[in-house]
């Protein structure tokens, strides 16, 4: 276990790495921050500017800088809001997790028992019913579901704020729309999982004991049906916090996504490094989470 | 799995019954939406119209702009040119700022100071390019300032109506990075009470402001980065005033029973800047073909719901300098393919044209149609503003044909703030260093920026329209109105500079 997790740690700074490089080329070929700073500037106090601000060494200078800087926590200062960048990521960052976890939850909650009815039931009218949900489900772009149920709840029944964060009400509009996105392919999951253990031996045998169907189906099938469901979820997580990026836009919530996708118009580095680096690490860190945790969910998988 | 469905419905419930909170106000609260908050709320420290609106309203500058663009004391009480390059101004005596002090002449210096950092090599605010014509503030006595410039400087005036004044003490005591986030006072009509990033900024009326109280007592400006959200807060009551409303939104907005719309004429021009430096349009013919290939008032009608104003150049009418006798080119696609054919391509051309202008990607389409239709054959290509913004006209050298865009001559009235940006060819330049050639022209330029004289100004300017109507450095389109979307519970009325100067709004009677 501890060999593992020293391996996985070693690889975690190697995806750190990596993922810096990436993001740190793509800026820096994307364009000249200092042309947006100042736009109506003489060439030369935009020299000055770039200098100031770092941004007239060799790439490679520029990049070791930033490493070494980034290993201890700092990111640089932000080229327009002059604070530093970590900051201002960090501080967003709960909104962002608070919204992912909410609609992994909301998926979940309508996911798993649709997904065991249609396993259950399989080929009834039910079943497809679902299906097709599925399918409109994931056909539909998180925008456009967000700005519909917005029509609906906000502006014609009036039940809930039409944008904003930071009450429940305003919480529920933007947690369905990023759950609606994920629901389909859980429940997808889920059925065709449960379909592979639910004929299988012991589950007859747990039948066969005189257990209700009810604790066959929870206690015995769904465990064993679970590993692939948590592999999903862990999968997930990195999409969803992609599509937390459209919701934030729609629902005006303050968010990292926002933020980042600001930053990246007006080519502010630091705030693009930052933000993308957090995202990452939080992304490797639920693998990592989501490897773990199959040991206690399924006593045959032993992590080497 | 019982516990977990009683907990979801528990959640929803309680989701349900929580009051509403977020969209109801008050009606001594004004809510405007902004597709984003100011970066920063240093009102030297940014160039961006998100956060001058809100600067505008916490800050008072040396001069202020009336709603039918004619200078008005504001800080400055009068002001007159001593000399070709020192202007003397008179301090309104006993302002107050936010925080009890009272603005002395030693706030103006500093504030021009704190841009223009004298003997520091970098400077650090992006609005120095603005003002770097100053070479000096002089306080003369307690109530008057002299500003000198390097040389005559005809847009001193413009650059004043948005230069707030900050109050040094406190600037100093706070620091720069609280005075822009926490701590940020002025002069203005209304005071900082809370700014919660990408959210909203809440502002409270300041009691002791010189012009008396603002009839809203608290402003509050919401990031709402979505038009489609900003117009369903708008008809929800969760927002009193949207900008840019587009065209398609119009009759929706005007119909509704909460909403109205206010639009006005703004100083941005659109225009295609043809790349000079090669061929098709190094040759002035097929310049003019493209001019000649614009159907200008189907498009306004058709596209723009007739919101807009077809020119001659990219001088605007309410702009200094605007010549009417000069008249736009018309819709004349026959005469097009004539001059295509002199220019040496009777069989037509193929040509690449550039935008990021994702506002008006369909108008950016449409155009390129009605340029293929006499010949010149234009593939669009669409950029992302901040990312490729600089491609297309940073490939020196490269043939890159043209690009579709705006200006908007950051609210200076004044034909040079659209010349010299879109065609000067000095280095540095925007986007005349790129493309435009056009022979004496920047020497023009270059006097009318020199002079301070108006008579002598008007006349450089008449001829360089002229100019550039012949020559035809760009296709030359229309102006472009801006649009409020507005609750009918509050009066006020959009404004040629695009600003939002709320302490023009009031209840609805």
């Amino acid at each position: 276990m501890s060999a593992f997790l020293i391996r996985r740690l070693l690889r975690f700074v190697v995806v750190c790495l990596g993922v810096s490089l990436v993001t740190f080329s793509i800026l820096h070929a994307s364009g000249d921050p200092v042309a947006l700073i100042m736009p109506e500037a003489a060439e030369a106090d935009r020299a000055k500017l770039r200098e100031a601000l770092g941004l007239s060494d060799p790439l490679s200078t520029q990049f070791v800088r930033f490493v070494g800087n980034a290993a201890r926590g700092d990111f640089g200062r932000s080229f327009f809001h002059r604070e530093p960048a970590f900051r201002l990521v960090v501080e967003r960052m709960p909104t962002t997790l608070a919204l992912t976890c909410l609609a992994v939850a909301l998926a979940l909650a309508v996911a798993v028992p649709v997904g065991i009815y249609s396993a259950v039931f399989r080929n009834t009218v039910g079943d497809h019913a679902a299906t097709v949900v599925v399918f409109l489900g994931q056909s539909m772009p998180v925008f456009w579901i967000g700005i519909m149920l917005m029509l609906l709840f906000a502006v014609q029944w009036r039940l809930l704020p039409v944008s904003g964060w930071g009450t429940w009400s305003s919480m529920v509009l933007p947690a369905v729309t990023l759950g609606a996105f994920t629901t389909p392919l859980f429940m997808r999951i889920i059925r065709s999982s449960m379909l592979e253990v639910i004929n299988l031996d012991y589950v007859r045998t747990a039948r066969a004991k005189g257990l209700s169907e009810w604790l066959v189906i929870c206690r015995h099938a769904l465990r064993n049906a679970a590993l692939p469901i948590v592999t999903v979820i862990g999968l997930q997580f990195g999409l969803l916090l992609g599509g937390a990026v459209l919701t934030e836009s729609v629902f005006a919530v303050p968010g990292v996504g926002r933020l980042i996708v600001g930053a990246i118009r007006q080519l502010d580095f630091p705030i693009v490094q930052a933000g993308v680096f957090l995202l990452a690490m939080i992304i490797v860190s639920v693998n990592l989470f989501v490897d773990v945790l199959y040991v206690y969910l399924n006593p045959t998988v032993r992590l080497r | 799995m019982k516990r977990w469905l009683t907990l979801m419905v528990a959640l929803i419930l309680a989701a349900l019954v929580v009051p509403i909170g977020a969209g109801a106000q008050g009606k001594d609260t004004l809510t405007v939406a902004l597709a984003s908050n100011a970066t920063t709320l240093d009102p030297h420290m940014h160039f961006e119209r998100a956060g001058i609106l809100v600067n505008i309203n916490m800050f008072d500058s040396l001069l202020h702009r009336s709603a039918k663009l004619e200078f008005e004391p504001s800080l400055a009480l009068s002001w007159k040119a001593l000399n070709d390059t020192t202007w003397e101004f008179k301090l309104r005596r006993g302002v107050k700022f936010h925080d009890g002090s009272t603005m002395t002449a030693e706030d103006v210096k500093f504030s021009f100071d704190r841009v223009l950092e004298p003997g520091s090599e970098k400077k650090k605010s992006p609005q120095y390019g603005n003002v770097r014509a100053i070479k000096e503030v002089k306080i003369v006595d307690a109530d008057t300032i002299q500003l000198a410039t390097d040389k005559p400087f005809p847009l001193l005036l413009e650059r004043l109506v948005f230069f707030p004044i900050v109050p040094k003490k406190h600037v100093e005591k706070v620091g720069e990075e609280a005075f822009g986030s926490t701590a940020t006072v002025g002069t203005g009509p209304w005071k900082l009470v809370e700014w919660k990033r990408d959210q909203h900024i809440r502002l409270e009326a300041f009691d002791q402001h010189w012009r008396g109280r603002p009839a809203f007592k608290y402003v509050v400006f919401r990031a709402i980065p979505e038009v489609a959200t900003s117009v369903a807060e708008l008809k929800t009551g969760g927002v009193d005033i949207i900008r840019n409303v587009n065209a398609d939104l119009l009759p929706d907005l005007k119909s509704h029973p909460q909403t109205r719309i206010s639009t006005t004429p703004i100083l941005r021009v659109h225009y295609m800047s043809l790349d000079m430096r090669s061929a098709p349009f190094d040759k002035k013919a097929a310049r003019q073909a493209a001019n000649y290939a614009i159907d200008k008032q189907s498009m306004i009608q058709k596209m723009m719901a007739g919101l807009g104003k077809q020119v001659a150049t990219v001088v605007q009418p309410p702009a200094f300098g605007f010549d009417p006798s000069v008249p736009p080119y018309p819709y004349d696609p026959k005469k097009a393919k004539e001059l295509l054919a002199q220019a040496g391509y009777p069989n037509g051309v193929d040509i690449t044209m550039h935008s990021a202008f994702v506002d008006f990607r369909p108008h950016f389409e449409a155009l390129g149609q009605m340029l293929t239709e006499v010949g010149l054959r234009t593939t669009v290509k669409m950029w992302d503003p901040g990312p490729a913004w600089n491609k297309y006209f940073q490939a020196e050298g490269k043939a890159t044909n043209g690009q579709y865009g705006s200006w908007g001559n950051y609210s200076v009235f004044d034909a040079d703030a659209v010349l010299h940006p879109l065609y000067h060819t000095e280095p540095g330049g925007w986007i005349g260093k790129h493309y435009a050639r056009v022979e004496g022209l920047d020497k023009l330029i270059d006097e009318g920026r020199s002079s301070v004289d108006p008579a002598k100004r008007k006349r450089i300017y008449a001829e360089i329209q002229r100019m550039i109507r012949e020559e035809a450095p760009s296709v030359f389109l229309w102006t472009q109105n801006d649009t409020l979307g507005i609750s009918r519970k509050v009066a006020y009325e959009a404004r040629p500079d695009e600003w939002l100067w709320l302490f023009a709004a009031k209840p609805a009677s």
